[in-house]
């Protein structure tokens, strides 16, 4: 019976799908050929491209600098991500264990810094750690240091500035894992005679494991892209391969070259997240993302 | 046959009212960046001679070229844009020729500026303010007296220069203390000069084009390269900052006003173009731009506070500026990978 009834269904579901899919074509699938197609051409002289076929732009991404770059934003990736989890597992965790009230407010706290542009409360920061900042000012009226610290433009400014950014995703999935979870769980394990650490890590942090895979996805997948962090926190001087995408488009004109980038970029990611699942064997990944 | 007659006398009267709205509302269109003008200046050109100016803005040279193709040279009557770009304009035939003899000021182009490579014989613009390459540094900070580009190689400067992200500018840098030209095609030297700038790397302490100036101004670095706009916000800001002509020679770029080849109405250009060429003019805009002065009389009216670096010294001779020109894409190639290398390996 459910079987005659579904094409029923999906006839009249269509149509208001319909509109999704031209989206999705126009501006999704749209914009990828076109970025596919431009990674065979060649430079124009000045800016723009020539219709002749090339794999030129392929090869030149083997050049040693450029294989770098890849490298570097895997590593600052990785960083952040680590960081970023156990930051927010933490977080969310004891966010979820929180009275009603607090879970609110907590959660307007979390909300409340997406209300102004990502690239403004980056300038706070450099208002933080810039010579004479807010820290320096701090650090030195406590007396821990005697001169203005270059805390501005260096590694650990970007990394703070990445976690900054990608934290409350985290947060948000993890907490709404550890919300669903059924605490009786753990109760019952206690029961049993678990210590508390015991009981946490085969029942409670087994549980919300999915959310805390959702959370690495999230932070991981635009972590390999935001370069303006790296460009605003970090003086410029970790190149990684948003930055040189950016740089092949708006200053040296290269676009073949940056769709070509564009296009390796994706081709890892999809990779690696591919294998990501394989290995943590998520299949609901989808559902959760 | 009354029917034809009352037509005619329709199309007559539509006829004589566009010419009459032309006549009364005689329009300029200005296709340029956002804030090129003070508005006093615009407001005085307007109430001179009854022309209404209409600004229409680009936000970058590439922008406004795509639009003058589409456009087929139409639509705008006055273009400002720069140097590298007018070249290609041209070279698309989207530039019409200025006649002379309606700018009756031409002569008064500080000829530094003129018969530079995108226009040889001065034929299709007029310079609007120049960019020269300079360095600016902090002499309370900075131990040293900096005279040219090889005293950045300093090692007391460590971390603690600041660079625009323009590659030619900075490429260019190694290649003039080589004693190289800035538009080099021989990638070996290229890729040299990319070697010598690894050398400069311990230094780099910040690569950023927007508000380099702020860097300087609040000590987060010592010495700057930067762009002639952010020269001008520093010196104003602080005028015991140095600003010094590299002795290896100077880089230079030009915006330049020109008329597209199918302008609705050339002669007001023409007339614009005439009326930032008096002195009095370009010395309230360039002074308000932040700019290089490019009209030679103009240069004494600006005011003292500004002249150190809105106008070029006395003793400056025109075969130590050389701009940085279009040249191939294995050149430009070679620049890109030698400053990805440099950048990497500031840190």
């Amino acid at each position: 019976m459910k079987k005659d009834k579904k094409p029923d269904m999906n006839r009249s579901y269509k149509w208001f799908v319909l509109p999704i899919y031209a989206f999705t074509f126009f501006f999704v699938l749209g914009p990828l050929i076109y970025m596919l197609i431009l990674s065979f051409l060649m430079r124009d002289e000045v800016w723009g491209v020539t219709s002749t076929f090339t794999f030129k732009n392929y090869l030149d991404i083997f050049e040693p600098v450029y294989l770098s770059t890849f490298v570097e934003s895997l590593k600052l990736a990785l960083i952040s991500t680590v960081l970023v989890a156990v930051i927010g597992y933490l977080f969310g965790y004891f966010m979820a264990k929180l009275s009603a009230k607090w879970k609110k407010i907590m959660m307007m706290l979390i909300m409340i810094p997406f209300w102004t542009s990502s690239l403004i409360r980056l300038y706070g920061w450099i208002i933080i750690f810039r010579a004479n900042g807010t820290l320096d000012t701090i650090l030195m009226s406590l007396g821990l240091t005697a001169e203005p610290l270059k805390l501005l433009y260096t590694y650990p400014a970007v990394v703070v500035g990445m976690i900054y950014a990608l934290v409350p995703f985290m947060i948000l999935s993890v907490y709404s894992s550890v919300e669903k979870m059924d605490w009786s769980l753990v109760e019952a394990a206690r029961d049993l005679g678990a210590s508390s650490m015991k009981a946490f890590w085969t029942v409670t942090f087994k549980l919300t494991l999915p959310g805390l895979l959702t959370g690495i996805i999230l932070t991981f997948v635009p972590s390999m892209g935001l370069f303006f962090i790296a460009d605003i926190l970090g003086g410029n001087k970790v190149v990684l391969v948003g930055n040189l995408i950016q740089e092949q488009l708006m200053k040296v004109h290269n676009w073949p070259f940056a769709a070509a980038l564009s296009v390796a970029l994706l081709l890892i990611m999809t990779v690696m997240i591919f294998v990501y699942r394989k290995i943590t064997k998520s299949k609901d990944l989808e559902a959760t993302l | 046959m009354k029917k034809i007659l009352a037509l005619a006398l329709a199309i007559c009267m539509i006829a004589c009212m566009f010419t009459g709205c032309a006549k009364k509302k005689e329009t300029l269109t200005i296709y340029t960046w956002e804030g090129m003008f003070p508005q006093e200046v615009l407001d005085a050109f307007t109430e001179e001679t009854g022309i209404e100016i209409n600004y229409a803005v680009f936000d970058t040279d590439e922008t406004m070229l795509a639009k003058l193709q589409a456009a087929k040279g139409g639509d705008y009557d006055l273009v400002i844009a720069d140097d590298y770009i007018i070249e290609t304009a041209i070279a698309e035939g989207l530039v019409q020729k200025l006649d002379k003899k309606k700018i009756e000021n031409f002569g008064n182009i500080n000829s530094v500026y003129q018969g530079q490579f995108y226009d040889p014989a001065d034929e299709y613009t007029v310079p609007y303010g120049a960019g020269v390459q300079t360095i600016v540094y902090n002499p309370e900070n900075v131990n040293i007296d900096i005279t040219g580009y090889a005293d950045l190689w300093d090692p007391s400067l460590e971390d603690s220069v600041g660079i625009i992200s323009n590659y030619r500018v900075i490429n260019g840098m190694a290649l003039k203390v080589m004693g190289e030209s800035y538009n080099i095609e021989d990638t070996a030297k290229i890729a040299e000069a990319g070697k010598k700038l690894q050398e400069l790397a311990p230094n780099i302490r910040l690569i950023k084009d927007d508000n380099l100036q702020d860097d300087l101004l609040s000590g987060e670095i010592n010495a700057a390269v930067m762009y002639t706009s952010q020269v001008t916000m520093a010196m104003l800001e602080n005028p015991n900052l140095k600003v010094v002509f590299p002795k290896e020679g100077i880089g230079f770029g030009i915006m330049a006003g020109f008329i597209p080849s199918k302008a609705p109405n050339a002669d007001a250009a023409h007339k614009f173009l005439d009326y930032l060429l008096q002195p009095e003019v370009a010395a309230q805009c360039f002074e308000w731009l932040g700019y290089y002065c490019t009209t030679a009389p103009a240069d004494e009216l600006i005011h003292e506070e500004f002249r150190g670096f809105l106008t070029l010294p006395a003793e400056f001779k025109a075969e130590d500026m050389e701009m940085i020109g279009n040249v191939s894409a294995d050149a430009l190639a070679a620049h890109d990978l030698a400053f990805t290398e440099f950048k990497s390996l500031c840190e």
